[in-house]
């Protein structure tokens, strides 16, 4: 694997990085504060390739390759996680799904909009009793009078007001775990769906985090993605994809901590020199550094073996529990750097800490990860 | 006598002080070139029945005066041919144009016309071995490049407030009306519109300038800033970042592009300091600067530096000045 | 309508100091490992080309001077902004050459393109700032010339320019073709390539020509007769005191030294 991007990789990483400057940066604490939703920003998003990046240009996307993806990804998170966050599940969770499992109708029906911004994905897997246990959910799919029949309640639904077409999992079969499930692609105007309760949060406010409510949704067969009972494995191999557009996010964030912490530290004067002289500060900025570059690698390795389409659940795991405790790590670190400032408003790293939370969560908790590096490892063995 | 022709302008009837300039290069070559300086005016109306006056008055004794109803602001076109016609009569050694946005292009296309040997943006001029010897900021003002021009004849253009107005030095004076030949139908542009934005003091002549820059965040901060200005009795200019994000008019950009000020206070808020705007302000007596990036380029420039965000300093100085004053 | 915009690629003008150093033996900065950027102004240049075509499908091609290796970034990003095609004079010498060489190199150049009805240039480098390129452009090629636009705008079909001057601005009406060198302004803030058209831009026809291929104007030559005697990096001593403290402390001494300099 090549560790350096090629030409096209760094245009398309500068391109990104000077639209996360010009529109990202200027708004992100105001995005946070106010948990405004960044309407205008994912237009402009959209406009550049950014809502489809890995669809081919055949369905209206922009055609990237996963390398491309992971570095536009890290510059989008280092201005605003929760941005990266919308883009991320639109890509990721939606588009990918549609475009490995999709029929050519399906594909043709949704990823150009998807791609162009018309439309914005929402992913609806997690329930009230199914969270890490995942494929013991309990919405129910059942087919009558030529239609699906869906009832249930999804929560902590990224974009969930937001959202257009929702990728919905249910149980459609007798079989008890991954096997009964089906996977559903979901308009918010077919009749019996709708937003349930939104979720006031600790970080990645610009984001909304909905339920979705399902009372005798009536979807369209052909409407179904993939085939009866293949919902389970769908939802896993889409997780593959999801955490590593998480651990890039998760770069992202730490790169943000550490940028502004070196700046600070260059900056701050007390006892008479800059605090970025003392070795208590120099070894932290050491260890983020080299924490960020570990995760940036692992990122994307895995990144290039989902490319060429080699197993990657492994190190989609790896990467992702590593980014995302190294993003709260430096992040912890760079509040404390930062000192009282950091605890303020004023400056973003306390957003960077509220926000670097969730990547230890969400796609798959740090404990889930570890159970799928280790099942991986001894499996082998 | 072999001439320096020192290309003068009187907008609004007064001799503009870039002529002056100009003048004080020429004198500080013609000693030791063995040459003398003669002044051509260029332009339309009654302002330039007193402008000579003025170059008579430092210095130069020869002026030409060419009066012609094409000659109005802006007109390059007009203007340059205005100047080629007299310059292949007189057939000066060293033509001086002054670099303010007119003579940027002129001396350049003039040069051309003429086959002469041209510098652009000269910041300083001198002589050696019978060589003019001229001074250009180059990479942002972080070098400064000198050349020598040993052909003639050559043209150069100077920066303006680069150079000091050269003292009074009243001399007995001729003035020559020459008449050129101008035809509307023959200029490639034609200005359609002059539109003036307006400003209360100058820039350009404000002995305090306040300076904003891609710290301030919006428009909003350059309120903030007029505010100093004012208790200060200055003007408010900015760095490139504000003016192309029209947060404030481009009139106000000060900078290699924008204007060059020397004032005697130099105020930078939020600016870098990157390049092109120190370039425009390192004349500047007393430069401060308030920025929160210890790293930033501006303090290798500034006299006076505060590290701090402009939010906690600006408004609080206002403050302190006003009552200082007992206001 | 042809535009053709001339772009040149520098190194980039926000480099920090420490990493400024100049060549004593090409009397030019050093570009080794620098990163390179297309200069400043000829991206608003360029935006200003696109605009064109977006409203009236005017043709847009791109035109540099350097070495082939070294302009393949600028020229990409160009190409995938929306330029339709290339044209590189693969000149390894470029960097060194006087203003007034290059423009008279790219005058052959455009020559040799056919038919042209506007020329597009930066104000100014962002490195050697001359300001001459467009100017002698227009005198080689023996067309009209307007500096210092921030926009184009037409009025009843005749090509007219916002010019930019010290207190504000003219409209300034030019006779095509024309050579005109382009100020920044909110109007023509460059804008980002599309994600695709990063992609597209492989496919876009690039033509490389020799110095050799261009045939020169004979007849004016600036440059000749200048000699650059040095270039100087001034010593910059950290002349800069900072004042400390708290901000009530900080605009305190920042008040005593106006003060004392007598600015208060």
């Amino acid at each position: 694997m090549s560790v350096l991007p090629s030409d096209e990789h760094r245009m398309i990483q500068s391109t990104v990085r000077e639209f996360a400057t010009r529109e990202l940066l200027p708004i992100a604490a105001d995005l946070d504060q106010n948990c405004r939703f960044p309407r205008e920003a994912l237009t402009r998003a959209a406009d550049l390739g950014l809502m489809g990046m890995t669809v081919p240009e055949e369905y209206g996307g922009a055609g990237m390759d996963m390398m491309a993806y992971v570095l536009a990804q890290e510059e989008l998170a280092r201005a605003c996680a929760g941005f990266q966050a919308i883009v991320g599940v639109n890509n990721s969770l939606v588009c990918e799904p549609i475009l490995r499992w999709g029929s050519e109708e399906q594909k043709r029906r949704y990823l150009p909009d998807l791609a162009a911004g018309r439309r914005l994905g929402c992913y609806c897997l997690t329930e009230p009793t199914s969270g890490s246990d995942a494929m013991s959910l309990r919405t129910s799919a059942v087919h009558r009078d030529g239609q699906w029949h869906l009832s249930g309640t999804k929560i902590f639904v990224t974009s969930g007001a937001e959202a257009d077409l929702c990728l919905v999992y249910a149980r459609s079969e007798r079989e008890p775990g991954a096997r009964g499930i089906s996977a559903f692609l979901v308009e918010k105007s077919f009749p019996g769906i709708s937003v349930g309760k939104a979720e006031k949060k600790l970080g990645i406010r610009c984001t909304s985090t909905t339920e979705i409510v399902l009372d005798d949704c009536r979807v369209p067969e052909e409407n179904l993605l993939g085939e009866r009972g293949q919902g389970g494995r769908i939802a896993l191999a889409t997780l593959d994809g999801g955490r590593i557009s998480v651990a890039a996010q998760a770069v992202g964030i730490a790169r943000a901590c550490l940028e502004e912490a070196a700046a600070y530290a260059q900056q701050r004067q007390q006892f008479g020199r800059p605090i970025g002289e003392f070795q208590a500060v120099r070894w932290t900025l050491a260890d983020a550094a080299t924490r960020l570059e570990a995760a940036r690698l692992l990122t994307h390795r895995a990144a290039d073996l989902r490319q060429r389409g080699l197993p990657c659940a492994r190190e989609a795991a790896m990467a992702k529990v590593f980014a995302s405790e190294t993003a709260m790590w430096t992040a912890h670190k760079a509040v404390q750097i930062f000192g009282g400032y950091g605890y303020t408003q004023d400056y973003p790293l306390e957003r960077y800490f509220r926000d670097a939370k969730i990547t230890e969560i969400y796609e798959g908790t740090s404990e889930i990860q570890r159970l799928v590096i280790a099942r991986n490892l001894l499996a082998r063995s | 006598m072999p001439d320096i022709l020192v290309v003068a302008t009187a907008p609004l009837g007064t001799l503009s002080r870039s002529s002056l300039e100009l003048v004080a290069g020429a004198h500080a070559i013609r000693g030791p070139l063995g040459l003398g300086v003669t002044g051509l005016l260029l332009g339309t109306g009654p302002g330039l029945a007193t402008a000579p006056q003025a170059l008579h008055e430092h210095g130069v004794a020869r002026v030409l005066r060419v009066d012609h109803p094409l000659l109005t602001v802006g007109e390059s076109d007009a203007y340059l041919r205005a100047l080629e016609q007299v310059a292949r009569r007189e057939n000066p050694e060293i033509i001086l144009v002054s670099a303010d946005t007119m003579g940027r292009d002129l001396a350049v296309r003039l040069a051309w016309r003429l086959g002469a040997a041209l510098v652009t943006e000269c910041s300083d001029l001198a002589s050696a071995d019978g060589a003019v010897v001229a001074s250009r900021q180059v990479y942002g003002g972080r070098a400064v490049a000198t050349l020598a021009v040993t052909r003639r004849p050559a043209v150069l253009s100077l920066k303006p407030r680069s150079l000091d107005a050269p003292a009074p030095d009243p001399v007995a004076g001729s003035v020559e009306d020459l008449s050129v030949e101008l035809q509307q139908g023959e200029l490639s542009s034609r200005v359609r519109e002059v539109l003036r934005e307006q400003s209360d003091v100058g820039l350009e002549d404000a002995q305090v300038v306040i300076g904003g820059g891609r710290g301030m965040g919006g428009p909003e901060g350059f309120a903030q800033l007029g505010e100093l200005a004012s208790v200060l009795g200055g003007a408010v200019g900015a760095s490139r970042p504000p003016a192309d994000s029209g947060w404030v008019p481009l009139t106000w950009q000060v900078g290699q592009t924008g204007k060059t000020i020397r004032p005697a206070l130099y105020m930078a808020v939020g600016i870098s300091g990157a390049t092109q705007h120190v370039a425009g302000v390192s004349g500047s007596r007393l430069i401060v600067a308030i920025n929160r990036d210890a790293e930033a380029p501006i303090f290798s420039v500034a006299h006076l530096g505060i590290v701090a965000d402009y939010k906690e300093i600006v408004p609080a100085l206002v403050a302190k000045i006003r009552e200082m004053r007992g206001q | 309508m042809n535009v053709v915009v001339c772009l040149k690629q520098v190194v980039d003008p926000e480099l920090p100091a420490k990493d400024f150093a100049m060549d004593p033996g090409t009397q030019r900065q050093v570009r080794e490992g620098r990163p390179l950027v297309i200069s400043t102004y000829d991206e608003n240049a360029l935006e200003v080309a696109l605009q064109l075509k977006d409203a009236s499908g005017a043709g847009v091609k791109v035109l540099t001077l350097g070495a082939q290796a070294a302009v393949g970034d600028a020229i990409r990003l160009a190409l995938a902004m929306g330029a339709d095609e290339a044209v590189v004079v693969d000149d390894a010498l470029a960097p060194e050459r006087a203003g007034a060489e290059k423009a008279r190199m790219l005058a052959a150049a455009i020559r040799r393109m056919g038919s042209v009805d506007l020329i597009l240039t930066g104000c100014e480098s962002a490195d050697w700032v001359e300001r001459v390129v467009a100017p002698l452009l227009a005198e080689d090629l023996g067309v009209a010339c307007v500096t210092f636009v921030s926009r184009i705008e037409s009025r009843d079909g005749a090509p007219v320019v916002r010019r930019m001057v010290e207190d504000g601005h003219h409209l300034v009406e030019v006779r095509l073709p024309a050579v005109l060198s382009i100020t920044s302004d909110e109007s023509n803030r460059p804008r980002l390539p599309k994600v695709k058209d990063i992609m597209a831009a492989k496919r876009k026809p690039v033509q490389t020509w020799a110095p050799a291929d261009l045939v020169l104007t004979a007849t004016s030559d600036p440059a000749s007769g200048v000699e650059v005697r040095q270039v100087v990096v001034p010593e910059r001593t950290s002349r800069c005191e900072f004042l400390t403290g708290e901000p009530p402390e900080l605009v305190e001494a920042l008040v005593q030294r106006l003060r004392d300099q007598k600015l208060l």
